[in-house]
């Protein structure tokens, strides 16, 4: 099994990007690789603990406490999020908050890097 | 041979903030050190559209309030993080080198580097991973 | 080197796509990237099917997504799962880069 870091920048809900790697970490995971998710940029929005499932609009984020359980590692660049009003204690429960040097620590570290850098 | 991340700008500045990021972010290479004892080493490298971020005198600061594309690579070249351009896109557009940013009257010891996309093509090879904006 | 390309626009920097060589070259279809493998503008199959010494694969969840189905695909595309693609990127291609 191996190390899978997946680094994101697209909007929430405007960009199905998000509901991709969701959809791949959740795979991952289940083959039983470990997997790492960084979002930056307008990906921070993910974590808001706010977000509601409604079907006329994508919504990855809703999946990503039972993620968060199943051993997602979840980081975010904490000036994106700031930037977006997103402090932590708006994020959903077991994100950690940093800079992005722990992406490119982990990110070329690990075995597999997919970096999405647009929308 | 150490860790390396190439990042390959292909877009244009300012519409999205991404290739803007994509410099904050090669910034970092120095800071890994804090989290797995090993710097990673960064590579900027601009082709296809992305060579448009390279033009200096970018005007940002004056007419939006936000820092420039142009002070993000200064800050990259005083950090001695390589920059490379593709020369066959700069030629596309018509751009000569002294249209782009330079940061060696700040002090910088480096430049951009304008090369042919052989020696880019080079870095994907030699770089442990690859980050496209 | 092993190296997986993901192309997810039906129009992208295909610049990059055309001129980035690899031993091994992997290119994904993934999100509106798999109209690539189903269509034909103006009666021609896409450029992307041509990249020389590429295998190319193509999503199943994206293609039924947008309508279309595995029937469809043109020969030079492999249809895959999701499953699949985990597999293959972390058995087959050592960089991967998103275009």
């Amino acid at each position: 099994m191996g190390i899978l870091t997946i680094g994101t920048f697209a909007s929430l809900v405007g960009s199905m990007n998000l509901d991709f790697v969701v959809k791949l970490a959740a795979t991952a995971l289940d083959k039983g690789h470990e997997v790492n998710l960084w979002l930056s940029g307008n990906s921070t929005v993910l974590v808001n603990k706010d977000q509601k499932e409604f079907k006329d609009y994508s919504h990855p984020g809703v999946m990503l406490p039972e993620l968060i359980d199943k051993g997602l590692k979840v980081v975010v660049c904490e000036a994106c999020a700031m930037a977006r009003g997103v402090p932590k204690e708006k994020a959903i429960d077991g994100v950690t908050y940093t800079s992005m040097d722990w992406y490119l620590a982990y990110g070329a570290k690990g075995d597999r890097l997919l970096h999405i850098g647009r929308e | 041979m150490g860790l390396s991340i190439l990042f390959l700008v292909q877009t244009p500045p300012y519409k999205s903030e991404n290739p803007k990021l994509a410099l904050t972010h090669a910034l970092a290479g120095p800071l890994t050190e804090l989290h797995i004892d090993e710097e990673v080493k960064t590579t900027v490298a601009f082709v296809g559209d992305g060579v448009l971020n390279c033009l200096k005198d970018q005007k940002s600061m004056d007419h939006w309030d936000i820092t420039s594309t142009e002070q993000h690579l200064r800050n990259l070249l005083l950090s001695d993080v390589p920059v490379m351009v593709c020369k066959e896109d700069l030629e596309k557009f018509g751009i000569s080198k002294d249209r782009l940013v330079d940061a060696t009257e700040m002090g910088a010891e480096i430049s951009i580097e304008v090369v042919p996309f052989s020696e880019i093509q080079a870095k994907i090879d030699e770089a442990t991973a690859l980050m496209c904006f | 080197m092993n190296l997986a390309l993901f192309v997810s626009d039906l129009r992208f920097n295909q610049e990059t796509l055309d001129r980035v060589t690899a031993s091994n070259l992997g290119v994904f279809l993934v999100e509106n990237g798999v109209y690539h493998a189903v269509l034909k503008e103006g009666g021609s199959p896409s450029a992307v099917l041509e990249k020389e010494g590429a295998t190319v694969y193509v999503l199943n969840e994206d293609l039924e997504t947008r309508g279309f189905s595995g029937d469809e695909v043109d020969d030079r595309a492999k249809v895959i799962s999701m499953s699949d693609l985990v597999d293959l990127i972390m058995n087959d291609y050592e960089k991967l880069a998103w275009l």
